[in-house]
């Protein structure tokens, strides 16, 4: 598929969390002001993109060839857990002033859903390793975009009368069914 | 030194055993997991020619010139007298994410019929390709993949013409019409090169 | 074991992982399109949860802190291997309906925070009442969505027409925003299903 088309779609026309539901705990949890959803959009970009760039490889070259396919979910999750714990060390070590904007974030996206999901898909998309890491690159993007909006959307709220039942989380729902409502305009981009 | 040590060796015997019992419930299910994907490429292909009593793999003589669709296999179906046709399984990329066809080419070079065998576009949109209660052609009763039964090759084969879409669904609508058209092309093409179809 | 029937009853509503816990949402919502898709989510999540916990609080003193992370990860991913595996051997089509969001589930956040709050610090029989109580309060809430998206987005309940033929399928509900609508409803009705038993727990105790 073409790249540009492959990131416009993972960004605008089929984004990750307002339209596939995937890395909702992150998104309801970490978007209480903006800049923790930057913050959590790029770590979660970098994660991804680099466990695309460890898991494609590892499934292509090892996994089919000694026919383990079975064990694609033990090895891909480990694999992001070990990446995510050495780029911690890492971080916290060699560079103090990233590791302070974005170090607090790393342990929570082991589980985040997005990461996996887009290992797998690169898998079962049948994607090239190029096509693999703009994908990658693309979900996360779509990630970012979605959580800013939200982060956005919640400090308005904090002004605005919500009726009593629906205060707390049910009405970030219903504001992200709106958000989502608005991102489906967006269907028709692609010819 | 020798903490981290012992941590290693739990680490590995969990592994260990975590990868020895999924080899065990793989080598259970593994064939019944074949079973079931040829179970129902075979269902669709007895659809597609009622006739049919056996197949042939041809997959190593039909490949694809089409970037972004690939044939994944091929069959030469026969009834108990005579070939029928061929039907290829092909994928290519719809709106969410891989789609597979299984596209039947009769002798006289129009299409005996189309099966969608995986998609996974928006439900209640681009998902009524495969949906049998979904009509393009409401008054006589005709699904998206139905439409293409009895086309010819030398149609255009272009969405809104001698396409109907799907409502709202255009993208779908023709990420499947190119990949029927590929895999009718390319079925054409190895009928007329091979020696039946009273051809050569 | 009355103390094992609490364990058991506080998933159900007061702490139910999806409502008011917040947590495992992601499969939750995608999967509740319609009513087959949730039921098989809410078992197959159920079933990994269940040896997950068993097998973590067997072993929790052969597992060392320092590494109990990775280890979970393995047990729980060998748990959701095996469904997945038993999914596409033998219910194929649910399988594939269901896509990505089976090898999702080991990375659902209701079993790491389980496994880590509860089964590692339990016995194993109020670990198996924990998942069967956090099991069943995310398979009540997964089929009470899919069954309003499916009925009122289909006219159909896990595959029968319920709905008279002239009922016009409302798109919307099967569609995403949809889905973020119901569950906001369903998170608001839970507060308020929440604040009646507290409030008649509350007057029991002063009787």
């Amino acid at each position: 598929m073409d790249l540009m088309k492959i990131l416009l779609v993972t960004i605008l026309v089929n984004n990750i969390i307002l339209m596939r539901f995937i890395a909702l705990c992150s998104y309801i949890g970490m978007t209480n002001d903006v800049g923790q959803s930057i913050g959590m959009g790029f770590a979660v970009t970098f994660v991804t993109v680099m466990a695309t760039a460890a898991t494609w490889p590892l499934y292509h070259f090892v996994l089919v060839p000694l026919h383990l396919e079975f064990l694609q979910i033990l090895v891909f999750i480990l694999v992001i857990a070990s990446l995510v714990q050495l780029v911690e060390f890492y971080l916290k070590k060699n560079i103090p002033g990233l590791y302070a904007a974005m170090g607090i974030y790393l342990p929570l996206i082991t589980t985040n859903c997005a990461i996996l999901a887009v290992t797998f898909e690169n898998i079962s998309y049948s994607y090239n390793f190029i096509q693999s890491i703009v994908y990658a690159i693309g979900v996360s993007a779509g990630y970012l975009l979605a959580m800013i909006l939200l982060a956005g959307v919640r400090s308005r709220m904090k002004t605005s009368p919500v009726p009593k039942f629906l205060q707390g989380t049910p009405i970030l729902f219903i504001a992200t069914s709106l958000i989502g409502m608005a991102f489906m305009g967006f269907a028709g981009l692609i010819k | 030194m020798k903490g981290n040590l012992k941590l290693g060796i739990v680490l590995a015997v969990f592994a260990a055993v975590g990868c020895a019992s999924l080899a065990v419930v793989y080598s259970i299910t593994e064939s019944a997991i074949a079973a079931q994907s040829q179970k129902a490429l075979s269902a669709s292909l007895q659809e597609i020619f009622p006739d049919a009593v056996s197949s042939e793999d041809i997959s190593s003589t039909v490949s694809s010139n089409v970037a972004g669709i690939k044939f994944e296999q091929a069959f030469l179906v026969k009834s108990a007298l005579a070939p029928l046709g061929v039907a290829i399984k092909a994928q290519g990329s719809s709106y969410g994410g891989p789609a597979r066809l299984l596209v039947g080419m009769s002798l006289n070079r129009s299409i005996a019929g189309v099966r969608v065998l995986e998609l996974n576009d928006t439900a209640g949109l681009g998902a009524n390709a495969k949906n049998p209660g979904y009509f393009v052609n409401k008054a006589d009763k005709i699904t998206f993949p139905g439409q293409f039964a009895g086309k010819f090759i030398t149609d255009p084969f272009e969405v809104k013409k001698d396409v109907a879409a799907i409502t709202a669904s255009t993208i779908t609508s023709k990420a499947l019409t190119g990949i029927i058209k590929a895999s009718a092309e390319a079925a054409a093409l190895w009928l007329e090169n091979s020696t039946l179809a009273g051809g050569k | 074991m009355k103390s094992l029937w609490k364990v058991f009853k506080q998933g159900i509503i007061y702490e139910n992982p999806l409502l008011m816990l917040m947590i495992g949402l992601c499969s939750a919502l995608a999967v509740t399109s319609n009513v087959s898709n949730g039921i098989g989510m809410g078992l197959a999540m159920t079933f990994v949860l269940l040896f997950s916990e068993i097998f973590i609080s067997l072993f929790r003193k052969a597992i060392p802190s320092s590494v109990r992370m990775p280890i979970f990860l393995i047990i729980i991913g060998a748990f959701t291997t095996i469904v997945d595996l038993v999914m596409k051997a033998y219910f194929p089509e649910l399988s594939k309906s269901m896509g990505v969001f089976i090898p999702l589930i080991v990375v659902n956040c209701i079993i790491m925070g389980r496994v880590e709050a509860f089964a590692y610090k339990q016995k194993v029989m109020p670990a198996i009442f924990d998942s069967f109580g956090m099991g069943l309060g995310y398979t009540w809430v997964l089929v009470g969505i899919a069954a309003f998206r499916e009925i009122l987005g289909n006219g159909t309940f896990a595959g029968l027409q319920v709905m008279p033929q002239s009922y016009q399928p409302i798109l919307f509900f099967i569609l995403p925003p949809g889905g973020f609508l119901v569950f906001g409803l369903f998170i608001s009705l839970n507060i308020w299903m929440k604040g009646r038993m507290q409030k008649s727990a509350a007057a029991k105790e002063s009787a």
